[in-house]
């Protein structure tokens, strides 16, 4: 398998390590590092990953129809990231949807004002190897047409605070995982480690995972958590991470672009995610995922994210304390219901 | 060949433009698409919180009464990373803010563009890709 990234600003490859692309499954693959790197070690002896990093990225999860190749060149992301770059700052046109926002770019929230952990990838999924994730199981299809069926019986997204998306309500959001994928804003991270611990703290929504390396047993399956439950070893110079356990009501991937919200087409309670970290360099951790949920897919799927060095310290992310949002929505929906029976009445009348 | 080469950065943008900055709640059901509005008055005070900051400002009005406005931006994070504090923007300081009031009609809206008195662009956040120290 390539792995292929941008060195940010400079946008020169680096091949990392090629190897053919077969049926071995990506389990028992692990990145080399760059040519004569050594791995930083802690005080203990491991492999040593603290710091900060970022995995934001332009790289979507699923390879766009119409793009049969696995990789960009350089030229190509370097000419596209530029012509992206104008894009986030042209001006809206006043009246519609994308204009009732604030400026992305006065708050630095453009990409092109945050460090990116760039890939020549065109997909995020390399495997399967069309870079798309597999057809869902029938059970799959049921599951989602019955949560679809379910947010509708409940009136939509505005009905009700318990109906609003789970990051509207503070609860949970997509960096955190895991898998661990950027937020679109704030995708920063922190890693702290010891000889039987590794802390990952997300700055997007404040989720901490303090995850187990000293050899214990997976969680009983009763224990069900937003977040599952993680257990950690080493395999070489890499970090797995296998986490199990999940609630269910997280389903990943979400659906950003569902006409119906709350829409999930994503897991259920019985996914299974194995998370691989590997240092190939100073600036960069490959991160690796496998999503393995036999009840939601016909087979299992990876994909591949560089996570890059990025600035700390991370700040908090106290979503609860200002997020007057989730009232504002509410009380408008409310209105809006409101205008439009008085309308209705009205015409009634007439 | 030159057909392959712009298909193929077509097949790019598509690609990578696929991952927007992705909005904590919905601007559009919080605010009023047909009550487009510009505000000017002076900062009383910035809440930096998260998910969203909110500015403050008292306008006055054409019988003289000032009336306290809070405007939604966006998250703090960006811009205590690039350096930005609560003292970065003076209370008192003039501000010209155009966006969308609340569908309540209340006093609250979304700060579409911040603009200094003098005409230029408040610019909170950074410029140039930041790079690991």
């Amino acid at each position: 398998m390539n792995h292929v990234f941008l060195n940010s600003g400079c946008i020169a490859a680096a091949v990392i390590s090629v190897s053919l692309l077969t049926a071995i499954p990506v389990e028992a693959q692990a990145p080399d590092p760059i040519d004569g790197y050594t791995v930083p070690r802690t005080a203990d002896g491991q492999p040593d990953f603290e710091g900060f990093w970022t995995n934001a990225t332009r790289t979507p999860l699923q390879r766009p129809e119409g793009v049969t190749n696995e990789f960009y060149t350089a030229e190509e992301v370097a000419a596209t990231e530029a012509r992206e770059a104008a894009l986030e700052t042209a001006p809206t046109v006043p009246g519609t949807v994308a204009d009732v926002h604030y400026d992305y770019s006065q708050f630095g929230l453009t990409y092109s004002q945050s460090t990116l952990a760039t890939s020549l990838r065109t997909s995020l999924i390399f495997d399967p190897p069309d870079g798309r994730i597999p057809p869902m199981t029938a059970a799959g299809q049921r599951i989602v047409a019955q949560r679809e069926a379910e947010a509708l019986l409940k009136g939509g997204r505005f009905a009700s605070a318990e109906t609003n998306e789970l990051d509207d309500r503070c609860i949970a959001m997509g960096g955190s995982g895991p898998p661990m994928m950027d937020a679109g804003y704030n995708s920063n991270y922190q890693i702290v480690q010891n000889r039987d611990f590794i802390m990952i703290l997300t700055e997007m929504i404040h989720d901490v995972r303090i995850i187990p390396l000293d050899g214990r047993e997976q969680a009983d399956d009763k224990i069900r958590q937003w977040m599952g439950t993680s257990r950690a070893h080493w395999e070489g110079d890499t970090l797995v991470v296998e986490t199990a356990n999940f609630n269910g009501k997280k389903p990943f991937p979400f659906q950003p672009d569902a006409e119906v919200r709350p829409t999930y087409y994503g897991s259920t309670e019985n996914m299974r995610v194995t998370e691989r970290f590997s240092r190939v360099d100073d600036e960069t951790i490959v991160y690796q995922f496998t999503i393995d949920d036999k009840t939601m897919w016909t087979r299992s799927w990876s994909a591949e994210l560089p996570m890059k060095k990025t600035i700390g310290p991370l700040f908090e992310h106290a979503c609860h304390e200002g997020n007057y949002g989730l009232t504002n929505t509410l009380v408008g929906a409310r209105l809006e219901e409101q205008e439009a029976a008085e309308a209705t009445a009205a015409q009634k009348t007439n | 060949m030159q057909t392959r080469i712009t298909l193929s950065i077509t097949g790019i943008a598509f690609a990578l433009w696929a991952v927007p900055v992705l909005s904590h709640h919905a601007f559009s059901a919080e605010f009023d698409i047909n009550s487009p509005l510009s505000l000017e008055g002076t900062l009383a005070r910035w809440e930096m919180i998260n998910p969203h900051s909110w500015f403050h400002i008292d306008v006055e009005g054409p019988d003289g009464e000032v009336v306290r406005w809070r405007v939604e931006g966006g998250t703090p994070n960006t811009l205590i990373r690039n350096g930005v504090t609560i003292n970065s923007v003076p209370i008192g300081t003039m501000l010209i803010i155009e966006g969308y009031q609340a569908k309540d009609r209340t006093n609250k809206a979304v700060g579409r563009n911040f603009v200094l008195s003098d005409g230029s662009r408040l610019f909170l956040g950074g410029s140039a890709n930041q790079v690991a120290k």
